[in-house]
């Protein structure tokens, strides 16, 4: 069974496109609201569980969390992937800091990998506002993730690279 | 002497393995690989020089084609040394597909391996439960016509399974045997010795498939293997280091902390070149057993967990075996081998049982209450071969003469006979 999201509690979360914006632990400018520091957030979550949910080719939603989950999900695959020719620390950042440079899509415009995961955004303002987490979480992770893709001395850590070449569901990632 | 008082052959022919030995023992004499390498040069050898000139040479090419051949671990090797030999697997999920390599493979156990005179013993051969009538007859035509056998019984693997427990417990011929072997996966229900036909379940997920999972994990993790030896490596390390965990995050976090305790090395010599090789064994060991419990993992074709496929099973058969039926679910075949496998299978088993009777006793507004229901998987040590063990047992049994088709039964009736093969008195 895929490894669901624990934080299924919606109180005083707000939510924009069906998403939660869950709390951050994260230092990154954007509309995530801050987060204990010592506990775990949906990022953490998402890494921990990465190794295991990017086997599977279906995943029943049973919280709202789960659907950013999945979407970190895809991120990680998507990171891994462009990590994967590199073979030093300062190349994997390079490579990171240009995905990060491309545009983020949202529900509804091209290039979203998810269709009908989220609900479309009602107006410009929401849409902007769920970007703006979007790119948030996505830079968030991306650091967390260089931590764990690559060791100490900055050599690649092939026990998690090796994902880079699996398909979570089924989705061939660019 | 009659070749009612020498022991029994048992050979039990799995898509993997092959178990033989004689009835009676405890341990088959040979467990070898059913793999059949024969010579094809001769063939072509003959079919280019068609001039009428050399037909002796063409005639003992022909000879020499049919005599040509090594089985097991020797066809292996040879096929591997040389580029003369043709390897042929004449036996693929559980059911004969290539005849003629199975009468060679039969030959060679006969004479070459167990050394013995087939007019002289009675033979017990075993089967998949799903496999058709029609090559039984074959089998027949064959053990009768070209072994010249005095006798021969054909078991069903699964009951052969359950009668291997009998003698180490109690006379139990009541049970699910879960058969997981290396080109099948089979549950069976079978009461008092008769398989429960229309419950029979079968999964496309086998041994082979967690080496071809193994395979592709080493091989997407960029591991330093020959690919001509990726395959039998990734069998290897199937055998020595898989395991099963119980949940996967948390195995990866053991795995992550204790990197030298988990990661396992392995070295070997390439094949062609000779040159020595190591590469780290690291996931795969609990990711390997682990697509039986969620084949999603690996296939998109199938999708049920096993132990969801045995309540099944057990829910299809007769409402009065069911206890009986959870009581006693008996693990067979080397790819039931995984440490922890049973332990997981009723942990999960377990889960299902007592989920489906809280919400029956919810249904009922709690004042019924009905009796837990006990579930046992059942592993024992002999698990790898108990399908050749039960039928060593059952074939030392004085039962076992009178339960046979004979020479004569053939001769008279022809190969049908085979169709059927009674239970008789010593399996329950």
């Amino acid at each position: 069974m895929v490894y669901h999201s624990s934080f299924v509690s919606e109180e005083g979360i707000t939510k924009t496109c069906g998403c939660p914006l869950l709390p951050l632990k994260s230092h990154i400018k954007g509309p995530a609201p801050p987060s204990d520091p010592d506990s775990s957030d949906i990022v953490d979550e998402a890494i921990t569980f990465f190794r295991a949910n990017v086997f599977f080719r279906n995943f029943d939603i049973q919280s709202s969390a789960d659907k950013l989950l999945i979407y970190l999900t895809m991120y990680i695959n998507i990171a891994l992937k462009r990590l994967e020719g590199c073979r030093t620390l300062a190349e994997g950042t390079k490579a990171i800091i240009n995905l990060g440079l491309e545009d983020v899509p949202v529900p509804g415009e091209p290039g979203f990998p998810f269709e009908g995961l989220f609900s479309q955004a009602g107006s410009n303002r929401e849409a902007e506002l769920f970007r703006n987490y979007l790119k948030q979480i996505r830079e968030e992770t991306s650091g967390r993730l260089l931590s764990c893709a690559y060791r100490l001395n900055g050599t690649p850590n092939k026990w998690w690279l090796a994902f880079a070449k699996r398909k979570f569901v089924n989705v061939i990632v660019l | 002497m009659d070749a009612t008082s020498r022991p029994a052959v048992v050979i039990d022919n799995g898509t993997g393995y092959s178990k033989m030995g004689f009835a009676g023992n405890v341990e088959p004499c040979f467990m070898t690989p059913t793999v059949v390498a024969v010579n094809e040069s001769f063939l072509n050898q003959s079919k280019s020089s068609s001039s009428k000139a050399n037909w002796l040479a063409q005639h003992s090419a022909g000879v020499m084609a049919d005599l040509d051949f090594f089985i097991g671990d020797e066809a292996l090797s040879r096929s591997r040394s040389s580029s003369t030999y043709n390897l042929s697997y004449p036996i693929s999920h559980g059911q004969v597909e290539n005849w003629d390599a199975m009468e060679r493979f039969w030959q060679q156990c006969i004479y070459n391996y167990l050394r013995c005179d087939p007019e002289d013993h009675y033979f017990l051969l075993t089967e998949s439960p799903l496999t058709a009538p029609e090559s039984r007859e074959y089998t027949g035509e064959i053990m009768f016509e070209t072994f010249n056998v005095p006798g021969l019984y054909i078991a069903v693997q699964p009951v052969l399974a359950l009668a291997a427990g009998y003698t180490t417990s109690k006379c139990e011929m009541t049970g699910v045997v879960v058969d997981v072997g290396d080109g099948a996966t089979h549950i069976v229900p079978v009461a008092d010795g008769y398989v429960i036909g229309s419950s029979i379940k079968s999964i496309p997920i086998s041994g082979k498939d967690v080496t071809s999972f193994v395979q592709q994990l080493l091989k997407e993790r960029g591991e330093n293997i020959p690919p001509e030896d990726s395959f039998e490596v990734a069998r290897k390390v199937k055998e020595t280091y898989c395991y099963t965990c119980s949940d996967i995050v948390k195995e990866y976090n053991k795995h992550d902390k204790e990197p030298s305790k988990f990661i396992k090395q392995w070295t070997g010599i390439k094949p062609r070149t000779g040159a020595p090789y190591t590469c780290d064994i690291g996931y795969e060991r609990f990711l390997g057993p682990e697509i039986f419990f969620n084949p999603e993992i690996y296939t998109t074709d199938f999708t049920t967990p096993l132990p969801v496929l045995i309540d099944k099973c057990i829910q299809s058969a007769p409402i009065d075996t069911r206890r009986a039926l959870y009581k006693n679910i008996v693990l067979s075949g080397g790819s039931t081998l995984f440490k922890d496998f049973h332990r997981r299978l009723q942990r999960d088993v377990k889960k299902i049982v007592d989920a489906r009777l809280a919400a029956s006793e919810a249904r009922h507004g709690g004042d019924v209450k009905s009796q837990p229901i006990e579930v046992n998987v059942v592993s024992h040590p002999i698990q790898r071969f108990a399908v050749w063990f039960g039928g060593s047992v059952l074939a030392s049994t004085p039962e076992f003469y009178p339960a046979c088709h004979t020479k004569e039964e053939y001769e008279e009736c022809g190969a049908s006979i085979c169709r059927t093969n009674p239970v008789f008195k010593g399996m329950y």
